[in-house]
């Protein structure tokens, strides 16, 4: 029974831990201030 | 206390086992994306090209033209698209700017391209396009979906605003990347003119009523990184003419454009690099973390299992029967 539970314990963390970082995901960030070029860059 | 340790040691075990398969086939599609914020340059070059020269409507050969193409992730429009079909969405802002040898402008051609931010399948929403024209995409453009397959694709071909098949040609090496070749040819077929032509004076209306129309062909080259789904290089074998009408002095036909075009150097070194090490994030998720946290989960219910049968004397079930062992013991006379 103790196994059991110590099982349990471990998986709702698992899937805990994985939900609450997929909910978060990652950040969007903002629209680059860099324009779309018309001259041709010395360098990338 | 071996007991409370062997527990312990368990729920961790199962912690890490259930970590592996949830963090490849859940946690990685929701995680592994394009960001919406994206910005990318990369400059390609045709040495030589034929080019047509207007003043005189003749093709001549230049010693270089350059191909400027731009991505920008437009995140306000993402976020709307986003809302509106309730997917995550890139919208990327991008034009493709051809410079002559002299610098001044040969074409360029503006475009809205929408996409699922880990499928790459493309939203037909948020105004795509191509030079000003509405278009629906079907299959990838630029980049390929993560992980991708020995198989052919279908690319969309901004020139003819249609996609067809880029066919998968082989695994190579290139620059100590191991990448799948893939080749797409569009044949000779008839294109819109750009809005923008780099003759004042000139638009697409009056080559029209000229009776001139434009045609073109292209051999498409991708090598690709599938782990990313990154294109490391590019190339193309690209063909433009104008046929018919009254512009062309009595010939049927004038090339506009010829030429091979190929990444510059330097945008294939930064290239490369970069896909190289977003490769290592891409395999955390897919193959690292799930494979490592698999044998972690493995080894410690194994420590768990052990220390569970030592906590436990030979033909015993429970440490019930020892207690009462230990309270039978006869007592000692002080």
């Amino acid at each position: 029974m103790r196994a059991l539970a110590a099982a349990a314990i471990g998986l709702a963390a698992a899937l805990a831990l994985v939900f609450t970082v997929t909910a978060i995901g990652a950040p969007g960030g903002t629209t680059s201030p860099e324009p779309l070029l018309t001259t041709v860059p010395e360098h990338p | 206390m071996r007991r409370k340790a062997s527990l312990v040691l368990l729920a961790f075990a199962v912690f890490f086992a259930a970590l592996a398969p949830l963090v490849r086939w859940y946690a990685f599609p929701r995680l592994a994306k394009i960001p919406p914020s994206e910005y990318q340059t990369a400059v390609l070059e045709a040495r030589p090209a034929t080019l047509l020269d207007y003043a005189t409507m003749k093709p001549r050969t230049v010693p270089k033209v350059s191909i400027v193409q731009t991505l920008r992730g437009n995140v306000g429009a993402a976020r709307t698209v986003g809302k509106e079909t309730g997917r995550d969405v890139v919208v990327w802002d991008a034009l493709s700017y051809i410079q002559g040898p002299d610098g001044k402008m040969v074409s360029r051609i503006p475009e809205r391209y929408v996409f699922d931010a880990h499928s790459q399948d493309p939203v037909h929403a948020g105004g795509e396009h191509v030079d000003g024209d509405a278009v629906r995409r079907e299959g990838i453009e630029y980049k390929w979906p993560f992980l991708t397959e020995k198989r052919d694709y279908r690319y969309f071909d901004a020139q003819t605003r249609t996609s067809a098949p880029i066919h998968y040609k082989g695994t190579r090496n290139f620059r100590g990347l191991s990448v799948y070749y893939f080749e797409q040819t569009i044949p000779w077929t008839k294109v819109p003119l750009p809005k923008t032509m780099p003759v004042d004076g000139v638009t697409p209306e009056t080559v029209r009523k000229a009776g001139t129309s434009r045609w073109y062909t292209t051999k498409r080259m991708f090598w690709v990184e599938p782990t990313t789904g990154a294109p490391v290089n590019g190339q193309e074998i690209h063909r433009e003419e104008l046929r018919g009408g009254t512009l062309l002095g009595g010939r049927d036909r004038v090339t506009v454009f010829s030429g091979h075009v190929k990444m510059r150097e330097d945008y294939i070194a930064h290239t490369v690099k970069m896909v190289s090490s977003q490769r290592q994030l891409v395999l955390a998720f897919t193959t690292y973390l799930p494979w490592g946290f698999g044998v972690l989960g493995a080894g410690l219910l194994s420590v768990a299992l052990l220390l569970e049968a030592r906590s436990r004397k030979p033909g015993e079930s429970s440490p019930g029967p020892r207690r009462r062992l230990v309270n039978l013991r006869p007592r000692v006379p002080s």
